[in-house]
């Protein structure tokens, strides 16, 4: 049963919301003034109360967004995973539609899961070749300052984008489980913060071509060139290697012809991620009224 | 076939001198050690035992599904999901690679089984398969009457070969240390093993999200050894 709905439609030429449904552990709010009048997008806040998710909640949402309608999704702040009681998973599912030469933008803050939290959160898109869709999607340690880090006990984050009906497109699922065979913290060492973006669609081909640039250039200067010495397990880290880089990314197309693209990030800090996502989305604002995450 | 000619093919297949290429491959390992994410011996054995699990848990159940149905339909159904699994576009492209070298290799040396020849010429004219690694090994291995368990262990098996053998030409360890490392190694692998065996391909997923945005950073290394 969902705990919420959404559907956008194009009514006299604009992007509007003609059902809104949301109930408990779920608050849906469609404020009106987020973006200057002229731009032509919904923006829908997804709001928990107690500014987080309880042990054993279960949210299930589905948004439609109608051809030629733009629609951003986001947070108010991060979303927070309380301690699992009694060793409940909480659950979070948003399905959407994207329609011909509609956009959809998911925006949210990051996923902190609190010590022992067990989450998992499933997103499935349907988008045609014609739609365009940017999602994004994000975890942090926990509350890292506490000295809680990758100290919950599960987190789950499958993604699918299915194009035209069922033909999958991107199919991606992300399992952190602590393990008898090593912990999170010890597979993602010093990383308190890893994400993923997705971009899909004609509406951003223009950011995806600028993120493969700036993500290039970055990261090219980030490597060691490896000297004939260099590597042997017989050195000390402090001779021949510079500590590790703060902030990690990559780009990969995929899909028909490369037409997507996926940046993956891992950070040694929170607010990298926000000043990277900031920058780089910057140039959505005629898009979606006003710019991301700022 | 009888029984012991077969355990001759079977051990061709897993062998490290059958041409498949997987030695231009270092699973990400050159990138890492290039970022300074992988430095000594200790560093390295975590390495190698991440790889293994997340090979465990996002290609296992695709060897697993072809091992069972080695047949047509199955496998381009399985090769169509794992194309738009494999997100990572280093790590998509090497396994295009693998495993179009592995089929080809296949077909021409385990002429007895003419299905597998068969199944190569077929895809060959169409678009439909790309050709990806671990569902042509699954295949392979359950053409050459290999048991389901038997090719999920021997595909953590290659793997496990293939990333110590890229960290012994990357300079990280020698050949005698290399040798003990894997020996090490093997009884994690064989709890990975069990762990992710016998998945359906729907619980496919990634577990280190660090190595894999590592991995894609492969591209963007100025002097490089391997393809990915």
């Amino acid at each position: 049963m969902e705990t919420g709905k959404v559907v956008v439609e194009r009514v006299g030429g604009k992007s509007t919301v003609t059902r809104c449904f949301s109930k408990y552990p779920l608050k849906i709010i469609v404020p009106n003034k987020v973006g200057p009048s002229q731009t032509d997008a919904v923006w829908i806040y997804t709001i928990t109360y107690g500014g987080g998710i309880v042990s054993g909640d279960s949210i299930s949402c589905y948004i439609s967004v109608g051809d030629s309608c733009t629609a951003v999704l986001t947070t108010q702040s991060s979303t927070k995973v309380y301690k699992s009681v009694g060793s409940k998973c909480s659950e979070q599912i948003l399905e959407a539609t994207v329609g011909q030469n509609a956009l959809l933008v998911i925006i949210p803050d990051p996923v902190t899961c609190f010590s022992t939290a067990k989450y998992s959160q499933m997103q499935i898109f349907r988008v045609f070749p014609e739609s365009s869709l940017l999602i994004v999607d994000w975890i942090t340690s926990g509350r890292h300052e506490r000295g809680e880090k990758w100290d919950f006990s599960l987190y789950k984050s499958i993604n699918h984008i299915f194009l035209e009906g069922n033909e999958p497109l991107f199919l991606d699922t992300i399992l952190l489980e602590q393990e008898s065979q090593g912990s999170i913290a010890e597979r993602l060492q010093d990383y308190q913060v890893i994400a993923m973006i997705v971009l899909w669609g004609p509406k951003l081909k223009f950011i995806q071509n600028q993120i493969q640039e700036d993500v290039k250039k970055m990261m090219s200067q980030q490597f060691r060139i490896p000297s004939i010495n260099s590597g042997h397990f017989a050195n000390t880290r402090s001779d021949h290697c510079s500590p590790k880089p703060n902030f990690i990314a990559s780009c990969s197309v995929f899909g028909p012809k490369g037409i997507g693209l996926v940046v993956r990030i891992a950070s040694m800090t929170t607010e990298s991620v926000y000043s990277f996502l900031r920058h780089q989305l910057a140039s959505m604002e005629p898009l979606v009224g006003v710019s991301p995450y700022c | 076939m009888n029984d012991s000619c077969r355990l001759w093919s079977q051990w061709q297949l897993l062998d490290s001198i059958l041409p498949t290429g997987g030695f231009a491959h270092s699973y990400g390992l050159e990138a890492a050690m290039q970022a300074c994410l992988v430095f000594g011996p200790e560093d390295l054995r975590k390495y190698v035992v991440h790889v293994l699990e997340n090979t465990g848990s996002l290609l296992l159940p695709f060897v697993h599904a072809a091992t069972m149905s080695p047949d047509m339909q199955t496998w381009q159904k399985i090769d169509r999901m794992l194309d738009a699994t494999l997100t990572n576009e280093v790590s998509r492209k090497a396994s295009i690679a693998q495993g179009s070298a592995l089929m080809r290799v296949a077909a021409a040396v385990f002429s007895e089984v003419p299905s597998i020849k068969m199944m190569r010429d077929a895809s060959l004219g169409s678009s439909t398969v790309s050709l990806h690694h671990a569902p042509i090994f699954g295949l392979v291995c359950g053409l050459l009457g290999f048991d389901g368990e038997t090719s999920q262990r021997a595909y953590m098996f290659i793997t496990m070969r293939d990333v110590i053998s890229a960290a012994t030409r990357l300079n990280l360890v020698g050949p005698l240390g290399a040798a003990v490392l894997q020996h090490h190694v093997a009884p994690i692998a064989e709890d990975l093993s069990k762990k992710w065996m016998n998945r359906d391909i729907e619980e496919a997923c990634q577990t280190c999200p660090l190595l894999d945005t590592v991995q894609g950073c492969h591209g963007y290394l100025f002097s490089r050894l391997f393809c990915s």
